[in-house]
C-alpha cells in the first residue's frame, strides 16, 4: 500500500505570539516551526499502518516555505517516513489553505497514493479544510474526524469510526480515499538519536507548487492578541436563575466557549 | 568560534534531549528525589531513544557526538532532573577510558553490548582514602600469571549497585604514585565484586551512588586498559572529555532555577504589585540571567575546543568550576525569591540547590580545579 | 452573481438543527436585502422545509434520495454545488457541525470559492467578505479577507444567536443531483449515539470545573460534578480540596497538581491563592463564584459572580441543561 502524509510547519505550542509589522499575520522571527501534535498523530498513524500492512510505503509531502518545511520533512523522516516531497511555497504565503490543498494535490496525484492521510487540522490556523479540499482535487471520497483506522486484508478496505454529529459512526471504504483523523488517539513515538543524524542526510525531493494566479483566494487582514485580563466583568443578578441566565448568555455569545 | 548559532541537526538534537527531559524525566523528578527512587523505566526509554553512549563512535552501535553536541543535550536533560542526568551520562565517563585507551578489538568487544541493549557502566576511580588526591590511590592490582588480582574499595561511585562493568583504576605499584595506577575493565559478574547499598543523598537522588570492593578479582591482562602506569593519564584525559559535560549539567540546574524564580515574580504579588517590579527582585534576576548566561558560554567554548582537537583542560575547568558554583548561586537565590514557599519541599526550587551542590563537588572538586586553572594559566607566563 | 445566499440545511431528531438556524441568522445579515435560500439532503430535508421558511428562507432544494442519507458527510457537497449554480447564490453558509465542517473543503474547490471555516463574524467588506475566526487554540484571531466573488464559510459553534423568525411561504424545488458514484463504495456499518459523557481527563479538556474550599463539605461537591457533567467537563479540585481528602489528588489543579489551559475553566468556592492560579490562569476564559467580593480570584477571571454558590451552582447547573437541550 502506498501512504501519503500531508503536514505542516507550524509553531511550537510555546510560542509567544506576536503579531508582525503591519499588524496582518503571526511574526515569524524568533518562532520555532515544528511538526504539530496532530500531524505527528498522522505520521504515526501511517507507520502504525506500514507495520501491520506488508509491501507498505509512507510518502511524506509538506507545503510551504524554506528552511521550516524541510525541518519538519526530516523530522518526519527520524520517525520512520520512507521518502519525502516537499512542495516549495513563496516566502509569504497567503495562509489560506485551499492554497496548500491545490499544491499538495498536484504533488500526489502525480505519486502513488492508495491513502491519503492528514491530522485533523493544521496547528497554527486550524482550519481543516485540506482533506475534504484533497478529496475533491484528486477525486477521490474523503471522511474527517477519524479514530481506529484499520485495514482488513480479507477484502482490501479500511475500517475507521468517525465522529459524527449522532454518535460515533462505523465505517468501512476502499482505496484510494483521503483519511483526517481526529486528534491524537495514538500515541505518536518519538524519533531515535540516530535516526535523527540519519534523517539530516536523506534526499527530500522538491517541486515548486504550480499556484493558479486566478484561483478564488482568502488574504490574512488582522492577527489579534487578545486584550491582557483586566480584572473580572462582575454579573448583577437579583435572583440565582438571572445570574446563570445571564453568565450562560456572555458565555455563548461574548466570550464564545459554550459548548 | 564566531558563530554563535546552532545547525539544524544541532536543534534537532537539542530538542530531543528536551521532549525526552520535559515529558519523561521531569514528570517524575520530584517523586524520585522524595523517595530516593532509581527510575530504572526512564534510563531505559532514554537508552531506546538513543540518549545513552553518546560518545560511542557510530561503527560500534553509538551516536558519535562530539562535546559540544553532547553538552547541548545533557544540559536539556539536568534543565528537568540533574539526578536523572548523571545517571543517564554515567556511562559515558565509564567507556571514555575503553574509547580513549583501549585497543579496536576492547573497543568492539567492550562497547558494541552497550549499544545492543540496556546496560549500565560505573567509573570507579574515588576510594575512601583520598578523593581529589586521586594519585594516592590504594586499590592493589597484582600481577599473577595472565592475569591481575584486585583488592580494594571505591566509594561514591554512581550507578555502582545497577551497572554491569565497572572501569577501575588500580595501582601495581604504590611506591610509583601516579606512574603505578593502571586502568581495568572488570564485569560485574567476576567473582569478588561488590557493589554497596545505595547511599542517602543530599540531591542527585534519582541517581544511584554506593561503594564497590574489590576482593581477589581476577582480571586477564586482554581486560587491561594501555600498559602499566597508563592508567592515571588515561583518568585525568577522560576528565577532560566529560567535564565540559558537568558544565552543562550545572547550567540546566540553573537555567531551570532561574525560569521557576522569573516565573513566579511575575505572578506573585506584595506591596500593590508583582515582585518582579520591585528593585532587589530585579537586580536577583539580573545577577542570576548573567551567571547562566555565563556559564552557558563558557561550557560551549571548552566543548568547542575539545571538538577541535584541543586538549581544554583550561576551558573545561573554568567551564566547571564556574557553571557549578553558578548553580548552587542561581538555585539560592532561585529560593529567595520564592520566600517561604522556597522553603517548602512542595515547591521545586529548594530541590534544585541540593541538586546543584554536587556539582562543585564531583568529576573534580572546585578547589582542585582551582589549583588546575591556576597551574594551565601560569603555564602562559612561565 | 447575485447577494443570494445558500444555507446548508442539517436535521437532528427530524427537526431544524440549531446550528442551521445559527447560520440562517448569518446569511440573513449577509445577504443584505438579497434573498436566503437552503438546500436539505436526504429523508429527513423535505420535514424542514416549513421550518426554514418561519427563518426567512424563500427557497429550498431538495435532494430528497435516501441514497444521500449513506454517505459520507463531505460528498453532500456535490449536492451543494448543484443548488448554489441554480440558486445564483454567491456565498454558502454551514453551521458548527462536523458534517458540515466536512463539506466545505471539497465544496470550495467544486465550486471555485474561496473559504473559511469556525468564523466568529462575518461581514460584506470591499466586494468580498471579512472574516474573522479564532487560530492557535483561541489564543489569537485572524481577521482574513476572502476574494473572487464566491465563498464558502463554515460557523463556529454556538458563536452567533438564533435569529428571530421572519415567516415567508414555504417553497421546496426538487433537486436532481446523483449521488457519485465514487462514493458508493463506502458504507457506514453503524453508529453508536452519544451517550452521556463519561468526563474528559483534567489535562485534555476544553471545560474544566473546579471547586474549592468553599463547598465545605464532601458531599457537596456533587454539585460541582453535577455542573460538569450538564457542561461534558472535566472536575478539578484545589489543594485545600484534595489535602482534606474529599477527592484524589489526581483531582488537583495547581502548583503541585495538574497544569490545565482549558477553553473554559469555572472555579467555585476557590479563593484565588497564587498556589491554585499557576495551575489555570492561562484558561482561555475563567469565571469565578465566590462569596467573597475580594478574592484574589477575580483579578485573573473574565467573569464574575458574587454570591452562595450553593445558590448559584444548582441554578447554573439548570440553566446549562436548558441552553444545552439535556433532559
Amino acid at each position: 500500500m502506498e501512504i501519503v502524509v500531508c503536514v505542516k510547519p507550524v509553531p511550537e505550542a510555546e510560542t509567544r505570539l506576536r503579531p508582525a509589522a503591519g499588524g496582518a499575520t503571526l511574526d515569524p522571527e524568533a518562532v520555532k516551526f515544528v511538526l504539530a501534535g496532530y500531524d505527528e498523530s498522522a505520521v504515526e498513524q501511517a507507520l502504525l499502518l506500514r507495520e501491520a500492512v506488508p509491501d507498505t510505503k509512507v510518502h511524506v509531502v509538506a507545503y510551504g516555505p524554506a528552511p521550516r518545511t524541510e525541518e519538519v520533512l526530516r523530522a518526519a523522516l527520524a520517525l520512520g517516513c520512507d521518502r519525502a516531497t516537499w512542495v516549495e511555497a513563496p516566502a509569504q504565503t497567503t495562509g489560506d489553505p485551499l492554497e496548500a490543498a491545490r499544491a499538495l494535490a498536484a504533488a500526489i496525484a502525480g505519486a502513488p497514493h492508495d491513502l491519503v492521510l492528514c491530522g485533523k487540522q493544521a496547528g497554527d490556523d486550524e482550519a481543516g479544510l485540506v482533506p475534504s479540499a484533497l478529496g475533491e482535487l484528486l477525486g477521490v471520497p474523503d471522511f474527517e474526524l477519524v479514530v481506529d483506522l484499520r485495514w482488513r486484508a480479507a477484502d482490501g478496505r479500511f475500517t475507521f469510526e468517525r465522529t459524527g454529529d449522532a454518535g460515533a459512526e462505523q465505517w468501512e471504504c476502499p482505496t484510494p480515499v483521503v483519511i483526517g483523523l481526529q486528534q491524537a488517539w495514538n500515541d505518536p513515538r518519538t524519533a531515535k538519536l540516530p535516526n535523527i543524524l540519519k534523517s539530516r542526510k536523506a534526499p527530500i525531493a522538491k517541486v515548486t507548487a504550480a499556484l493558479a494566479a486566478d484561483a478564488p483566494k482568502s488574504r490574512p487582514e488582522k492577527f489579534e492578541l487578545p486584550p491582557p485580563r483586566t480584572g473580572a466583568k462582575m454579573i448583577e443578578y437579583k435572583t440565582p436563575e438571572e445570574a446563570a441566565a445571564k453568565l450562560v448568555k456572555l458565555l455563548r455569545e461574548e466570550a464564545k466557549v459554550f459548548p | 568560534m564566531p558563530d554563535f548559532s546552532l545547525t539544524p541537526e544541532q536543534e534537532s538534537l537539542r530538542d530531543l534531549a528536551r521532549k525526552f527531559a520535559r515529558t519523561e524525566m521531569a514528570p517524575h523528578a520530584a517523586e524520585c528525589d522524595r523517595a530516593a527512587r532509581f527510575p530504572e523505566e526512564i534510563y531505559r526509554k532514554a537508552w531506546e531513544l538513543g540518549l545513552m553512549n553518546l560518545n560511542v563512535p557510530a561503527e560500534l552501535g553509538g551516536s558519535g557526538l562530539g562535546a559540544f553536541d553532547q553538552c547541548l543535550m545533557v544540559e536539556e536533560l539536568a534543565y528537568a532532573c540533574g539526578g536523572m542526568t548523571t545517571s543517564i551520562i554515567a556511562n559515558c565517563l565509564a567507556l571514555e577510558p575503553i574509547l580513549l585507551g583501549g585497543t579496536p578489538e576492547q573497543k568492539e568487544r567492550f562497547l558494541k553490548p552497550f549499544c545492543a541493549e540496556y546496560r549500565l557502566a560505573s567509573f570507579c576511580l574515588t576510594e575512601p582514602s583520598g578523593g581529589s588526591d586521586a594519585a594516592a590511590l590504594r586499590t592493589r592490582a597484582r600481577k599473577d600469571g595472565e592475569e591481575y588480582v584486585l583488592d580494594g574499595e571505591k566509594c561514591f561511585i554512581t550507578n555502582a549497585p545497577h551497572a554491569s562493568l565497572y572501569t577501575v583504576f588500580a595501582t601495581v605499584d604504590p611506591e610509583r604514585k601516579a606512574r603505578g595506577i593502571t586502568a581495568f575493565v572488570v564485569p560485574r559478574s567476576a567473582p569478588g565484586v561488590t557493589p554497596g547499598k545505595d547511599e542517602e543523598k543530599m540531591g542527585h537522588r534519582a541517581s544511584s551512588t554506593s561503594t564497590v570492593r574489590f576482593e581477589g578479582v581476577r582480571v586477564p591482562v586482554s581486560d587491561r586498559l594501555g600498559a602499566e602506569g597508563e592508567g592515571f593519564g588515561l583518568a585525568m584525559r577522560t576528565l577532560d572529555h566529560t567535564r565540559a559535560g558537568i558544565g552543562a549539567l550545572a547550567t540546566g540546574i540553573a537555567q531551570a532555577a532561574l525560569d521557576r524564580a522569573a516565573e513566579y515574580s511575575l505572578k506573585r504579588v506584595t506591596f500593590g504589585k508583582p515582585i518582579a517590579e520591585h528593585q532587589a527582585i530585579q537586580a536577583k534576576l539580573a545577577d542570576m540571567v548573567q551567571a547562566v548566561h555565563a556559564a552557558r558560554l563558557l561550557t560551549w567554548h571548552a566543548a568547542w575546543t575539545i571538538d577541535h582537537g584541543g586538549r581544554g583542560t583550561l576551558e573545561s575547568s573554568i567551564a566547571k568550576t564556574f557553571a557549578s558554583d553558578s548553580a548552587l548561586h542561581v538555585a539560592d537565590e532561585a529560593i529567595q525569591t520564592f520566600g517561604g514557599y522556597g522553603y517548602m519541599k512542595e515547591y521545586p526550587v529548594e530541590k534544585l540547590l541540593r541538586d546543584a551542590k554536587l556539582t562543585q563537588i564531583y568529576e573534580g572538586a572546585n578547589e582542585i580545579q582551582r589549583s588546575v586553572i591556576a597551574r594551565e594559566l601560569l603555564r602562559e607566563y612561565a | 452573481m447575485t447577494d443570494t445566499v445558500l444555507v446548508v440545511a442539517e436535521s437532528r431528531a427530524g427537526h431544524l438543527a440549531d446550528a442551521t438556524r445559527e447560520a440562517i441568522g448569518v446569511a440573513r445579515a449577509l445577504a443584505a436585502g438579497g434573498a436566503v435560500e437552503a438546500v436539505a439532503l436526504g429523508r429527513e430535508g423535505t420535514a424542514l422545509v416549513n421550518e426554514l421558511a418561519q427563518l426567512g428562507v424563500a427557497r429550498t432544494f431538495l435532494a430528497a434520495d435516501p441514497a444521500w442519507d449513506e454517505v459520507g458527510a463531505s460528498a453532500a457537497a456535490v449536492a451543494v454545488a448543484a443548488a448554489a449554480d441554480r440558486s445564483g447564490a454567491s456565498l454558502v453558509v454551514v453551521g458548527g457541525t462536523s458534517g458540515g465542517r466536512d463539506l466545505v473543503g471539497r465544496l470550495a474547490v467544486r465550486w471555485n470559492a474561496a473559504a473559511a471555516t469556525g468564523v466568529t463574524a462575518a461581514e460584506r467588506a470591499d466586494g468580498g467578505l471579512r472574516v474573522r475566526r479564532p487560530i492557535f487554540g483561541g489564543r489569537a484571531t485572524e481577521t482574513r479577507r476572502l476574494e473572487g466573488g464566491r465563498g464558502v464559510l463554515s460557523l463556529r459553534p454556538h458563536a452567533f444567536p438564533v435569529p428571530p423568525d421572519a415567516p415567508v411561504p414555504a417553497h421546496a424545488e426538487p433537486l436532481a443531483v446523483e449521488v457519485p458514484p465514487a462514493w458508493r463504495a463506502a458504507k457506514r456499518t453503524g453508529v453508536r449515539a452519544a451517550g452521556p459523557s463519561s468526563g474528559p481527563g483534567l489535562t485534555d479538556a476544553a471545560i474544566v470545573v473546579s471547586g474549592g474550599r468553599g463547598v465545605r463539605a464532601p458531599e457537596n461537591f456533587a454539585l460541582i460534578e453535577a455542573l460538569a457533567a450538564a457542561l461534558g467537563a472535566a472536575v478539578g479540585a484545589s489543594r485545600a480540596v484534595t489535602d482534606a481528602g474529599w477527592r484524589p489528588t489526581s483531582f488537583q489543579v495547581g502548583q503541585t497538581g495538574r497544569a490545565v489551559s482549558p477553553q473554559l475553566y469555572i472555579a467555585v468556592g476557590i479563593s484565588g491563592a497564587i498556589q491554585h492560579l499557576v495551575g489555570m490562569v492561562s484558561s482561555r476564559v475563567i469565571v469565578a463564584i465566590n462569596s467573597d467580593a475580594s478574592a484574589p480570584i477575580f483579578k485573573v477571571a473574565d467573569y464574575g459572580i458574587v454570591g452562595d454558590l450553593f445558590q448559584i451552582v444548582p441554578a447554573l447547573t439548570a440553566e446549562v441543561r436548558k441552553a444545552r437541550g439535556l433532559a
